[in-house]
């Protein structure tokens, strides 16, 4: 983990934003850390905080993102010799910046939207606060599926092993079930642990899988994962009945933030969680675990990044690109595939401890079971495989449609909207064979969001395979957050030019 | 540099490779011919452990000792020095020109394991892959994904990647597979470029590729070794004109027989028409 200051062009970037300037390159893990801290109070602002908050985190993006520049990148910083280093740093934060400010704001900017006049249609389609939070911490399990096989090319059909030991582990320490842990050990502690147990299974699983390829390397990961499955499913340690899970009902919120110090961490869960008020804003329990959730997952996503963009992930690259050249070169792809596994199933358990830890709850069928690593599989299809960041969008688009065509009252969607707002007179007008349109809407909404997203899965893999994120770096001929400044570029007003063409110099 | 020892091997009934002594000498151009079918991708694999040998020995000579590499696998004997260029294109499609020798030159040390900090940063290999783009002409296609390359400029990325690393020993299969007449010349400068610095075993179809480039030639025919002489010696053996050559006369644009009968046909057709036909030469 030690940084030379070899990559130190980066820390000379940001002559627009001096805050950061003095940010080295030590930077993404301890920001991360003190970010938590500093977060608690930049969330609350709707305007100008959460903006400090995002750049706290972005901080950390800041190194992270030699990123993009890695994949064409080293060839166009050479090939055009116009954009220096630190300029394109400035702008390919730009995109990163951005989404993280919306994230940063979202949860404002629904509240304030969900109280506008349009307010029953924006519920509908907006995903709630706490739909965002599952998003997360699956989406980071959706990413980490990618960085195995969206970036080495081998599809991990157990993945949901690692899953399943992130949220196992977080709650069977939290009832007090595991020897020498008591209960109330730091959450961001037993996350860590959970990650190097899930990097202790990787290896065992990875040292024979990986001596196999393509089809039977899938048969025998999702072998794996049945095997663990089943067994977690009748293991009355946990509880009188295994098949039920563990249930957390003791213990006070998980808390992510310093470990031991009690003003630097916050409380996640939706009763358990801890308030907030800042700035005359006040957090709800499920906003502060947005945010914690957010953070954690953020810094995740920076890690496994970082990781891609280093000799390492181009190792990765290369042995899904041909591995028998990989290996003719003088690379043990074995190792290196292992290594890539660990990482992952690292990654893996950190998502499945934030889900353990935000809902207290887990059973075997929502950890274990592979069809878990089949909805991760469809929000990398579905965002873009072997795009790293494209899972979470994928997991955004599938918890959003289902979401939106779901029967929930509380979560908003297309039903509850029908019938708040189709009068009764529409309502009861008869459509065809004695359907009226209640009927139809009943018939053909109600409970059916899975199979409209199978029928979505099935378009998108037709129409879209390279997924949301894939498709748009297609267009753009690169990475995103590269190549949007670029083309941004040349639609920025005459005036402003001036202004752009300074981040180029 | 490199020698075998009663080299077999044996798949099933049929012995591929036929217990072959041979030596490579350090800074020689040494090349490998015979009819289809003779062994000579299969003497490849054995070199490189993409094979293991039924019986004998492989030594790779390195700082002045004899060492014995027979059982190595194909990264550790990449790891020894000894890179090979494919028959068949093999490389990085959807990588960058620049990527693909990039992290070919990454391999050698142990920079790969660091997970920390970005590739771009690593200067030395990108100078290295620029440098060895230089030497084979795609200088200008670095930026280029290297499945949008013509078939000839994938034959120079192919040499280019084996090139990555500084290896002691390059074997090439067949460089100039498919490659059109035109550019065949390209090929030939760059084979005696590598040659120059590099103990190379070259496999090629063309006759008056082999016989022009070459330092010494080895004739495999049936997995065994018929004749290992001076092209001029090798030319007017008639162990090997019987065997392979068919009565081929330098000049007259004869290497018609075995081009016609090219098992390579599906690289040649891969290239959509361009193939070293004999009329292509003449």
């Amino acid at each position: 983990m030690a940084i030379s200051p070899g990559s130190g062009p980066e820390t000379t970037t940001n002559d627009d934003r001096p805050e950061t300037d003095s940010e080295t390159d030590d930077g993404a893990e301890t920001d991360g850390r003190t970010g938590a801290g500093d977060e608690t109070e930049a969330e609350g602002g709707a305007g100008a905080e959460p903006s400090a908050d995002t750049r706290a985190e972005s901080e950390g993006g800041l190194e992270s993102e030699t990123a993009p520049a890695a994949e064409t990148g080293t060839r166009s910083a050479r090939a055009d010799g116009t954009l220096v280093w630190p300029a394109r740093y400035v702008r390919e934060h730009l995109v990163h910046s951005g989404v993280l400010l919306f994230l940063a704001l979202y949860p404002g900017i629904y509240t304030l939207l969900v109280n506008s006049p349009l307010r029953s249609e924006l519920l509908a389609v907006l995903p709630e606060i706490e739909t965002m939070v599952a998003v997360f911490y699956f989406g980071l399990f959706a990413m980490s599926f990618d960085f195995i096989s969206g970036y080495t090319g081998y599809l991990d059909f157990g993945h949901a092993v690692f899953y399943g030991i992130g949220a196992y582990v977080v709650l069977l320490v939290a009832t007090g079930k595991v020897p020498l842990l008591p209960a109330e050990t730091p959450f961001v502690l037993v996350l860590v642990l959970a990650g190097l147990l899930a990097v202790v299974f990787a290896v065992l699983i990875g040292a024979v899988s990986f001596r196999l390829t393509g089809v039977y390397f899938a048969m025998i990961t999702l072998g794996f994962g049945q095997v663990v499955y089943v067994f977690v499913r009748g293991w009355d340690y946990v509880g009188s009945n295994p098949r039920d899970g563990i249930a957390v009902s003791e213990r006070s919120g998980f808390e992510i933030g310093v470990p031991f110090v009690d003003s630097l961490d916050l409380a996640i869960g939706q009763l358990t969680g801890d308030e907030l008020s800042v700035l005359a804003i006040e957090l709800s329990t499920t906003e502060v675990s947005y945010y914690m959730v957010g953070l954690v997952v953020v810094i995740c996503y920076f890690a496994m990044q970082r990781i891609i963009h280093s000799p390492f992930g181009r190792v990765m690259i290369a042995i899904r690109e041909n591995e028998q050249r990989a290996a003719a070169i003088g690379y043990n792809t074995f190792r290196y595939k292992l290594g890539a596994f660990a990482i992952s199933g690292f990654f893996a358990a950190i998502a499945g401890g934030l889900f353990a830890g935000f809902r207290r709850t887990a059973t075997p069928d929502n950890a274990f079971f592979f069809l878990v690593t089949g909805d991760a599989l469809l929000a990398a299809i579905i965002g873009g495989f072997g795009t790293l960041a494209g899972p979470l969008y994928g997991r955004l688009f599938d918890e959003g449609v289902r979401e939106f065509l779901s029967k929930a009252g509380e979560g908003g969607g297309l039903l509850p909207y029908l019938r708040e707002h189709l009068s009764e007179a529409v309502l009861g007008t008869e459509l065809l064979g004695g359907m009226t349109v209640q009927g139809a809407i009943e018939t053909f909404l109600n409970g059916h969001a899975s199979l409209y997203i199978g029928a979505l899965f099935v378009l998108f893999v037709l129409f879209v395979p390279d997924g949301l994120l894939g498709t748009i770096r297609a267009r753009l001929g690169g990475p995103v957050g590269k190549c949007l400044p670029d083309r941004a570029g040349e639609y920025v007003p005459e005036r402003f030019e001036r202004y752009w063409k300074g981040l180029e110099r | 540099m490199l020698r075998t020892r009663g080299l077999t091997r044996e798949f099933g009934g049929l012995t591929a490779v036929d217990s072959v002594d041979f030596d490579l000498d350090p800074g020689e151009l040494c090349s490998l011919i015979g009819p289809n079918g003779a062994g000579k991708t299969t003497f490849f694999d054995l070199l490189t452990g993409v094979l293991s040998p039924s019986a004998g020995t492989i030594e790779l000579r390195r700082d002045g000792e004899w060492s014995d590499v027979t059982d190595a696998s194909p990264h550790e004997a990449a790891n020894l020095g000894l890179h090979r260029s494919y028959q068949i294109t093999n490389v990085f499609p959807t990588s960058t020109v620049l990527e693909n020798v990039r992290v070919a030159a990454q391999a050698a040390g142990n920079d790969s394991l660091r997970v920390w900090r970005n590739a771009g940063s690593f200067d030395s290999h990108i100078e290295e892959a620029h440098g060895i783009l230089n030497r084979v002409g795609l200088k200008r296609k670095a930026g280029v994904t290297a499945r949008n390359l013509s078939h000839g400029e994938k034959r120079q990325l192919e040499v280019a990647i084996a090139l990555a690393g500084d290896p002691d020993v390059l074997l090439l299969d067949e460089p100039n597979a498919g490659v059109s007449s035109e550019s065949v010349d390209e090929i030939i400068a760059l084979i005696e470029d590598v040659a120059t610095d590099h103990a190379v075993l070259l496999v090629e179809h063309n006759m008056e590729v082999v016989m022009n480039v070459s330092d010494r030639i080895v004739v495999l025919n049936q997995g065994a070794v018929i004749a290992d002489d001076r092209p001029e010696g090798v030319r007017d053996d008639p162990a090997v004109q019987e065997a392979y050559l068919g009565g081929y006369e330098p000049g007259a644009g004869a290497a018609a027989s075995d081009d016609a009968a090219d098992p390579e046909g599906s690289v040649a057709s891969e290239s959509s028409g361009r193939s070293n036909t004999p009329e292509g030469e003449a």
